[in-house]
């Protein structure tokens, strides 16, 4: 049996077809709110239940109560607020109002009941959520290019299958239950990314594979920030190790469609918690995962998770020291397996390998299987010529 | 999981139907309930009598029971580490919007089971073909 969704059930308010020209109609006589890109990946991602328990952008009661206490008002730990921010230009909305929402170029990606108005304290929250007022996090940056005024309400999200990227790998959290379950498998880990898939990953995929029924890796292809390598490389990295290197009946991928907010731990647990409710049993927390720059020290992501009960949490982080090639291991290891000093382990720190890939030299293979290289040196050129 | 009592506080003349729905929907659920009609007091050889009827109640409750009951005004049930207390009005829980998120509050707090499937049987079907045409599955 498979994991319970967070807050026990999948909220499901996602419409396509009839009904969501019906929603259209109905809201084309609304005010119209715009959504901000991070807005409308959060939009997505409540209508299709993957942010159950919530059926729409918080309220004040669970903005402070998550902010500041890491847990819904209600009382399930949810660890990073999901907000829509008033913004310049929009109309005034009071509690009450039936409003549509709209992206900057005016589609229509779903509706909000409006039930509150409300002062956000930004400061708190970058400080609570994000460890930093720095304005050089990005995430900082973010709530500083905000109003400071937060508008609730429960919301449904329209589909629009045409213009989705990656069509053939979208699954919602209850299209990927139903294929575990379709699959047998009982449990499954989750494998969150942004980055290429390197040997390093490859392996503590594989170590978390021989404990559970089945691995779901799930590159993050919502809003990033500059500089990050494009969803469409990462893909097509994964597309192509899947090829020859994992047995096809235990993987399954699918994009997930969140924007990253670099919130380091507050957003491991985040990503954990969504993850569970794609039927995912455990997940994988690597080094500074969702970190930025030198915000979090390296294992403050997996840290975090002590802090909470296992129970309230419901899915299982699986925590892995960095890897590495070891020579004299002649195999992939840790430093909790390996017993050889750092002159012996094969280790490029990504600017190197950014570098050499530019330069088109190939990265040793025990460090980047070459079909991957490839992709990666193809895509560098294509970058240099942009 | 701590017990509850759902008090719904019902207006003259009224029926137990409203009872009867919500312990069926929490039964179905797997959740241990007990709807305790007005009978049931007479059944226990006392006369229709709110104090009674709310420490019976109360008393289920503490055993992890979840226990409807109804009655003219409030239960004066206090809540306790054992058990919580819900107290609606009829007209409210007749009110289709209004119970569905009166049971989700509940289902969030842990109080009563959520339902028993993630996905509808009825939708599952379809998934299973999409998946199939995605290729995630063999036909």
């Amino acid at each position: 049996m498979l994991v319970p969704p967070h807050g026990g059930r999948l909220v499901d308010r996602q419409f396509e077809g009839r009904e969501a020209r019906e929603i259209i109609d109905e809201v084309s006589e609304c005010r119209m709110l715009t959504l901000n890109a991070r807005e409308k990946n959060d939009l997505e991602m409540i209508g299709n239940g993957a942010m159950s328990p919530l059926e729409g952008f918080m309220c004040g009661r669970d903005y402070r109560s998550v902010v500041d206490l890491m847990h819904l008002a209600s009382g399930p730990v949810w660890s990073l607020p999901v907000v829509f921010s008033v913004k310049e230009g929009d109309p005034e909305v009071s509690p009450g109002d039936h409003v549509g929402l709209r992206d900057p170029e005016g589609n229509i990606w779903g509706d909000m009941r409006v039930e509150e108005v409300f002062e956000a304290d930004l400061e708190n929250e970058a400080d609570r959520t994000l460890g930093t007022c720095d304005i050089s996090h990005p995430g900082v940056a973010y709530l500083r290019s905000l109003s400071g005024r937060y508008i609730g309400g429960k919301v449904r999200s329209i589909r629009r299958r045409e213009t989705e990227s990656f069509p053939n790998y979208r699954l919602d959290p209850k299209e990927t239950r139903v294929l575990f379950r379709a699959r047998g498998w009982n449990t499954a880990v989750a494998f969150q990314t942004r980055n290429p898939i390197h040997r390093a990953h490859e392996y503590i995929q594989k170590c978390a594979m021989e404990i559970v029924d089945g691995l779901l890796l799930h590159p993050l292809v919502g809003e990033t920030k500059e500089g990050d390598i494009p969803a469409e490389t990462r893909m097509r990295c994964y597309e192509e190790i899947l090829k020859d290197y994992y047995p096809s009946t235990r993987v399954a991928m699918s994009v997930f469609p969140a924007a990253m907010r670099y919130a380091g731990p507050r957003e491991a647990v985040f990503h954990a918690l969504l993850r569970k409710n794609y039927g995912c049993s455990h997940f994988i927390v690597g080094r500074d995962h969702a970190g930025v720059g030198d915000f979090y020290g390296t294992y403050d992501a997996q840290l975090i998770f002590d802090t909470l009960d296992p129970d309230q949490l419901g899915i299982v982080p699986l925590r892995f020291e960095h890897a590495f090639y070891c020579r004299k291991c002649g195999g992939m290891a840790t430093s909790k397996t390996c017993a050889h000093d750092s002159s012996q382990h094969v280790f490029l720190a990504g600017r190197k390998v950014r570098a050499m890939l530019r330069e088109g030299v190939m990265p040793p293979p025990e460090f980047t299987r070459p079909e991957i290289a490839r992709i990666l040196m193809d895509e560098a050129r294509k970058g240099d010529d942009r | 999981m701590k017990g509850l009592v759902i008090w719904i506080m019902t207006e003259e003349g009224s029926d137990e139907s409203v009872l009867d729905r919500l312990g069926a929907e929490i039964g179905d659920r797997g959740g241990r309930v007990e709807v305790f009609h007005s009978q049931a007091v007479e059944s226990l050889g006392m006369e229709e009598n709110h104090e009674a009827k709310a420490v019976a109640c109360a008393m289920l409750a503490s055993h992890g029971v979840v226990v409807i009951a109804s009655g003219s005004g409030n239960s004066g049930i206090a809540a306790s580490e054992k058990l919580e207390i819900r107290e609606v009005t009829e007209k409210e829980m007749r009110d289709a919007e209004y119970r569905t998120t009166f049971m989700r509050d509940l289902e969030l707090a842990g109080l009563v089971p959520p339902p028993r499937y993630d996905v509808h049987p009825d939708e599952e079907k379809e998934i299973l073909k999409k998946l199939q045409d995605l290729g995630y599955l063999d036909d």
